[in-house]
């Protein structure tokens, strides 16, 4: 469970950035190098590197020595946690409404009346 | 006010403009300041507003821009719903916007602006539109059953309108 939770957070937090997430669409399109995803950012390739870094650390992208290249592709990870957490959350959401549910049909009185 | 008038029931379109929107029309048979004023005076409200077979009690109405409202239902059973918002926009008799939580649901705000306009003919069109944070949250509200619940209040309201 706590295993789980430090992975959420660290996809929660690496997804937490407008930079990391186009990165990740960036490279669902295909394997790059370093330099290659930094280009359409106005970014130093260290900053970049941070960035790819983080996305590595939450398994969102795998990277490999190619040469004197750094080459990024999209890791193992399918953000399965992630969407596990939203769906919980929205039964939870559904649960919530089912006692205003319970109010507004009122259903002690309509199912005696009709 | 004319007996053609009272023939015809008066009964409530519900849209859904956008995604996290709900768009509700229905006309009342009242002039614009009375049915106002069911809606901003406390003692009026509490005899119409929710379901049939519920009773609100109204706990604050402080109906000002930044006012706080606190209604306490009780269903059939006995059971306590509590609501409460805050008051955005008061401009009588024309519109009111406010803002609606379920006490079951912190958190979960929507917002309300509702225009009162004058038929001229001794009725008054009310067109409301709700909007939520999240396509989720209007499609809970609608299925909830928020159509039906509106509707048996709004038929309280012709009810006492018609008094």
């Amino acid at each position: 469970m706590v295993q789980c939770q430090r992975q959420l957070d660290q996809t929660l937090g690496a997804l937490a950035d407008p930079t990391r997430r186009q990165v990740l669409e960036r490279l669902g399109r295909g394997s790059a190098t370093v330099s290659e995803v930094a280009e359409p950012f106005e970014m130093s390739l260290t900053g970049m590197k941070k960035h790819i870094r983080v996305l590595e650390e939450a398994e969102l992208v795998t990277t490999e020595k190619v040469g004197r290249a750094r080459r990024c592709s999209l890791g193992p990870r399918q953000l399965e946690d992630v969407t596990e957490w939203i769906d919980a959350y929205r039964r939870t959401l559904e649960e919530r409404f089912d006692r205003l549910g319970e109010f507004l049909e009122n259903r002690k009185e309509i199912g005696d009346d009709r | 006010m004319t007996d053609n008038q009272q023939s015809t029931p008066n009964t409530s379109t519900v849209t859904t403009p956008a995604e996290r929107e709900i768009h509700i029309e229905r006309v009342f048979n009242a002039p614009r300041e009375r049915l106002f004023a069911a809606f901003t005076d406390p003692e009026l409200t509490s005899q119409w507003w929710g379901p049939r077979g519920t009773t609100t009690v109204v706990v604050e109405m402080d109906v000002r821009p930044g006012g706080i409202w606190r209604f306490v239902s009780k269903d059939s059973d006995g059971s306590e719903f509590g609501f409460r918002g805050v008051y955005r926009e008061v401009a009588p008799p024309e519109r009111l916007v406010q803002s609606f939580v379920f006490g079951g649901m912190p958190g979960y705000i929507s917002l309300e602006t509702a225009i009162f306009e004058d038929l001229g003919d001794g009725r008054t069109k009310i067109t409301s539109d709700v909007i939520f944070y999240t396509n989720e949250e209007r499609d809970g509200m609608l299925s909830a059953g928020m159509e039906k619940g509106m509707n048996e209040s709004f038929e309280r309201l012709d009810e006492l309108l018609a008094t």
